[in-house]
Parts: structure tokens; C-alpha cells; sequence
């Protein structure tokens, strides 16, 4: 099998991991090629939108497991191919040099066992920093099941570290992967949290969870993702929207991944990490999934219009963070300029606050845009329904446009 | 009369420029470069100031380090008047000083944020978007053809990455081209400088492959979205980009 073909089967098996940042580490080498960006790099995007800025590959697509849900499971019937640790240093090295990519992303499917899979990965990975000195990005995936001294072996080389934890309940996963625990995965996550520092996994720790393919609700995967950023202080959590590629009678059968669902969670985990909303405040018991049809933020302001409207010029910082239309980048041009002269709504928009969405929420110096009568929830939940679908909309009558 | 005053195309020396404009208490019409195509109305004026580093200290001591950054990088833009919105909004902040930057309601402050931002942004993309090319004798070798002229900044950035590669990129568009030699790099006229002779490497086509495919096969097509790619990826950027460039 030449170098192309084993590419091929490679990457195709690991293109459903959604993690490729590249961000959060400020390494250089000293005698080698490479260096990182702390910011993170995107070197090009796919068909699907979806960043390029690592070399994302698997070592081999050999598995003795047989999650369901997986393409590389044990019991299909597949092309398998196996890198070398010499190849894949010569692609990475060779992609980096031409600034094709930010730097490498490991993963494998499970051969002969955790501890031989995981000490495949360090002899790559130790080539490309001892021997080729390269100082480029590199994340990798640890095996769960895998020994202690290999984890830390392995953190010491690569800027980040991650296990994918899949599914967000213990149910799901006897279901759809048997010959995974998720205790194991924790391990990994506790061990990482516990040690890390400025040489080991100085980019922190990721994971991802499969959606849509068993039956939680959103309620009960925020909750999860809640419990990993405080528990293991997770940089990110991915939501993969499921995309059935096996067939098999535990595995719904979606015509389309569930992407508005996958979108709602990622607006959810940002209001988390950034914007200091309690899952609490999104989901409850009697509402255990997100609105489809309006963003998680603006439902939250509709559900509590009484908290609303927030006059600009005075506010908390946390207050403006809870408005939509109104991101931390507004909200601190907001916080430094309103120390030096009042705010008005056209201010607002050199400022980049997405006023389509924010007027209804404020006031600027104690003026309300619209007719205060409107003030009603039925009316403003109306427009930012309608105001999701204006993207459509435009491209519609751009069309129509060009045929006059 | 609509007096324009001439600068030496630097960066040093536009500032020295509006220094001295602003200390005379003189307001211009118009601030140019060398390049400037004068016009019958104009009246040109050519002063004979010093070219002194020491102005970045200068700025840096009354409107702040970001400012300044701010301001380079609309120097580096391709906005028309450029000259003139650096001068008003230095003016400005010899009055606001390092508060300069949250007068967003100032026209000029408003101007200097825009333009830097499309700047550094277009600049960073690059750093990710460029392509190089191995020739003949591990040569690397990129063209690019951005707005902005970002090629310092891209330079400096590549200096640090491949800073045991030879490597040239060339601004087809401004007809420049860095040099890099291992040690420093330095910009030089596109025309001193013939590449026509120098072949590419072997080695490289085969790679190109290699990418190619990897970049057909990394996108899940269950989940096509051309206006997400497209919207990350402007086309602009597509000409010289080898995965992409046969579909432009």
C-alpha cells in the first residue's frame, strides 16, 4: 500500500473527531523547525466549514473494540492500514515546512492492546521532538486503559492531551461502546488535571461527546459538560452530531445529523465558559431541550423579560454579558468607553453589538429604540425567530437580483 | 491653496511628519508619499526633517504602545487617506492620551479601529492561507497578493516558524519580494531577482498529491456547508492555494 492510500484510509477514519485547535501553547524550538501560535492558526477549511490547522490522522484504524457506533469497529469489514511512526513524521514534517498545517493530531484505534497502542504513539511522537526537533502544535489522543507512566511519558511531548468520553451517560455507553468505561476515561482526565504544567500538556485537555446517537437530553449533556469543566478543567467539550455510518439496531436511524441541536449546545457551552451562566439558567426539569428555534441567550432573555431592559450606561459588566446581540468583545468596548462619554445606539454599532438583536433588550441612556408598548414577549419572540431566518432570506433575493 | 506635504514612505518618517505639523500648529490638506501624482491645484512641500526613531518612544510615551500598533497598522492599509486619519487621530490623542483608544465615537479613533482590525486580521489569515512551494536546492517559495502589505509582518512571523529553511515570499502585487537567509530577512525589488531558472524540487508534486488528497478526504459530506467554508475562507485567498485553486 503506497503512502497516498494509507492517507486515505487514515484520515477518513479520523475526520469524525471534531477537535483541531491549535490554540493555548507558546512553544518554540530551538534547533528545529516549528513553532506555536498562541492564538492558534487555521490553515485552511474543509467542504463541511470545518477548520483545518492540524494534520488529523490515526495511526491505525486496527480496533479490537466494537463500539456501534464507530466506523473502525472490530466487526466491519474495511480497508486497514498502519502507519509507521517514521511516515507519519515525514507527512507532518513535509505539510508543515509548506505552511500547510499548524501541526499534528494523533489518534489510533486500539491494536493488540491500550499500553502497545499508547507506546506507538510516544515512539512517533518522540522522533518528531527528540530526533526532527520540531516545535509545531501537537495534540494526542491518550488510550483509556493505558498505564500511568505512559500517560506521563506521552504529556511531556505533546501540547495537548484528550480522551473522548462519547456519550454523557454510564447507559449510553454499555449500549453503544461495551468495551469502553467511562472510569477509564475519567483516569485519564483526573491524572492530566492533576499534573499538568507548563512542560506537561501545557495546552490542556479536551473531549467529545456523540450526539443524537442514544437518548439524553440536552439537560443532561450541559450537566455532564457543567461537571467536566469544574471537576477536570476541561479546555473544551466538542459535540459531535451524530452521523450514522454502521447499521446496527441500538443505532437510530437519522436522515441528517442533527446540526441546529449540535450548534444550540456549542451557543450553551460558550454562555458557560464565558458569559457565567448556570446551566440552571438554560435548562430545567419541565424544559430539558434547548429552542430550536431562537438561540439559547435570547431565550434566556425572553424567559426573564422582567430582568430586562438594561440601560447601557450603567450596567455590570455581567449584566451586559447576559444581553443578546452583545458578546465579551462589546461588552468590554462597552465597559471602557462609557467611563469617557454616554452611549448612544449609534455608538452601539460602531462598537460591533449586534443592535437586530440587542434593541429589544436595552436602553441607552434611558431611551428604549422601539415603541415601549412593544415591550411583550410574544412580539419580540416573533422577530428573533424571524431574524434566524434572514440569512436564507438574503440569499434568495441576491438571487433574484442577479436574474433582473 | 491645498498645500500637500511630501514623506519619505516610511512609517518613521510619516510620523516625524505630523510631529512637526502638529508642534507648527499646521493643518494639512493632504499628506502623501513619494508616489503622490500632483494635480494642478496642489501645492507640493517637501520639508526637511530628520528621520528619527526616537519618535516611537515619543508616541508610545503619549497615546500608549496599542495605540501605536493601531496605528501601524493602518499604515500598512491600502485606505486612501491614511496619512490624513493618523494625523487627526494623533492630534486627538495628544489631548486624550492613552484614553485615546476608547473614544469610539471620535470619526477618527473609529477609522484607525476599522482599518487595524481589517489589517491584522487579513494578516493572520495569511499566516495560516500562504503556500509554499519547494524548489530546486530545498528552496521554499510563496506568492501571495493581500491588500494589505503584510509582508513584515508575515516575514517576521515565518522567521520564527522556518527559521532553518531558506524561504522567499514575493507580494506579486506590490512586486516585493522578502528574502530569508537562515539568519535575517530582507525586502528587496521583485526584479532584482529572477526565480524563472529555479525548477521545482522532485519531491514536490508528490506532496502536493498527499495534500490534495488529504483535504478532499477530511470533510465529513454529511455535513456540506459551502458558505461556512466560504465565509472563513474568502476566495480571495483561493488563487494561490493549491487544494482549492481547481475549483475557483
Amino acid at each position: 500500500m503506497d503512502l497516498k492510500e494509507k492517507l486515505k484510509i487514515l484520515a477518513d477514519s479520523a475526520k469524525y473527531d471534531a477537535s483541531c485547535s491549535s490554540s493555548g501553547s507558546t512553544r518554540k524550538s530551538n534547533r528545529g523547525m516549528g513553532a506555536t501560535a498562541f492564538s492558534g492558526i487555521c490553515h485552511s477549511f474543509a467542504s463541511d466549514g470545518r477548520c483545518i490547522s492540524l494534520l488529523k490522522i490515526l495511526m491505525t484504524n486496527i480496533c479490537i473494540f466494537d463500539c456501534k457506533y464507530c466506523l473502525n469497529r472490530r466487526s466491519n469489514n474495511i480497508k486497514r492500514a498502519l502507519f509507521t511512526p517514521e511516515e507519519v513524521c515525514e507527512i507532518t514534517l513535509n505539510f508543515y515546512r509548506r505552511n500547510y498545517i499548524e501541526g499534528l493530531f494523533l489518534s489510533s484505534g486500539i491494536i493488540k492492546s491500550p499500553d502497545y497502542t499508547m507506546e506507538l504513539l510516544i515512539k512517533t511522537v518522540t522522533l518528531l521532538r527528540k530526533k526532527y526537533h520540531f516545535g509545531g502544535y501537537i495534540h494526542c489522543k491518550a488510550i483509556p486503559g493505558a498505564s500511568e507512566k505512559l500517560l506521563k511519558e506521552l504529556g511531556l511531548l505533546v501540547d495537548r492531551l484528550s480522551a473522548n468520553i462519547e456519550l454523557p451517560t454510564e447507559n449510553g455507553l454499555k449500549l453503544l461502546a461495551p468495551n469502553k468505561e467511562s472510569k477509564k476515561v475519567n483516569q485519564i482526565m483526573q491524572y492530566v488535571k492533576t499534573n499538568r504544567n507548563k512542560k506537561f500538556v501545557p495546552a490542556g485537555q479536551s473531549t467529545q461527546m456523540i450526539i443524537g446517537a442514544t437518548k439524553e437530553s440536552d439537560l443532561e449533556i450541559m450537566n455532564k459538560s457543567a461537571f467536566m469543566y469544574q471537576n477536570y478543567q476541561l479546555k473544551r467539550v466538542f459535540y459531535s452530531a451524530y452521523i450514522g455510518v454502521n447499521h446496527d439496531s441500538f443505532l437510530p436511524t437519522l436522515e441528517q445529523p442533527p446540526l441546529k441541536r449540535e450548534n444550540r449546545l456549542y451557543q450553551a457551552d460558550w454562555l458557560l465558559r464565558y458569559y457565567h451562566f448556570k446551566v440552571s439558567d438554560l435548562l430545567n426539569e419541565k424544559k430539558p431541550n434547548f429552542n430550536i428555534l431562537v438561540d439559547p441567550k435570547c431565550d434566556y432573555a425572553l424567559h426573564h423579560l422582567e430582568e430586562f431592559p438594561k440601560e447601557i450606561n450603567t450596567c455590570s459588566y455581567y449584566d451586559l454579558l447576559k444581553i443578546p446581540g452583545i458578546g465579551i468583545t462589546s461588552a468590554k468596548r462597552i465597559l471602557s468607553s462609557r467611563k469617557v462619554f454616554t452611549i448612544t445606539f449609534d455608538d452601539l454599532k460602531k462598537m460591533g453589538v449586534v443592535l437586530k438583536r440587542a434593541k429589544y433588550f436595552i436602553t441607552c441612556n434611558h431611551q428604549y429604540l422601539l415603541n415601549p408598548t412593544m415591550y411583550q414577549k410574544k412580539f419580540i419572540e416573533a422577530n428573533l425567530v424571524l431574524e434566524e431566518q434572514t440569512p436564507l432570506k438574503k440569499e434568495y433575493e441576491q438571487l433574484r437580483l442577479f436574474n433582473e | 491653496m491645498n498645500s500637500v506635504y511630501i514623506y519619505q514612505d516610511t512609517f518613521i518618517s510619516l510620523l516625524n511628519l505630523i510631529d512637526y505639523l502638529i508642534r507648527h500648529h499646521i493643518k494639512p490638506f493632504q499628506i502623501k508619499n513619494t508616489r503622490y501624482q500632483v494635480t494642478l491645484l496642489d501645492t507640493v512641500i517637501h520639508l526637511k526633517i530628520e528621520e528619527d526613531e526616537n519618535i516611537l518612544s515619543k508616541v508610545i510615551h503619549f497615546v500608549g504602545i496599542r495605540a501605536l500598533q493601531n496605528m501601524y497598522y493602518v499604515f500598512i492599509s491600502d485606505v486612501d487617506n491614511l496619512e490624513l486619519i493618523l494625523y487627526y487621530f494623533y492630534l486627538n490623542g495628544l489631548k486624550y492620551r492613552e484614553n485615546i483608544l476608547k473614544y469610539r465615537n471620535l470619526k477618527c479613533v473609529d477609522k484607525v479601529l476599522k482599518i487595524s482590525s481589517f489589517v491584522s486580521h487579513e494578516c493572520h489569515k495569511y499566516k495560516g492561507f500562504i503556500r509554499f512551494k519547494e524548489l530546486k536546492n530545498h528552496l521554499l517559495y510563496a506568492e501571495i497578493e493581500p491588500v494589505s502589505d503584510c509582508l513584515r509582518i508575515l516575514s517576521h512571523h515565518f522567521q520564527k516558524r522556518l527559521k532553518n529553511e531558506y524561504w522567499l515570499i514575493k507580494d506579486v502585487k506590490r512586486n516585493i519580494l522578502s528574502l530569508y537567509d537562515k539568519k535575517k530577512y530582507i525586502l528587496v525589488d521583485a526584479n532584482t531577482f529572477s526565480l524563472d531558472t529555479i525548477k521545482e524540487s522532485e519531491e514536490e508534486k508528490q506532496m502536493a498529491q498527499l495534500w490534495k488528497t488529504f483535504y478532499d478526504t477530511i470533510g465529513i459530506k454529511e455535513r456540506k456547508n459551502e458558505r461556512c467554508r466560504r465565509n472563513f475562507m474568502p476566495k480571495k485567498y483561493w488563487k494561490y492555494m493549491l487544494e482549492v485553486e481547481s475549483e475557483l
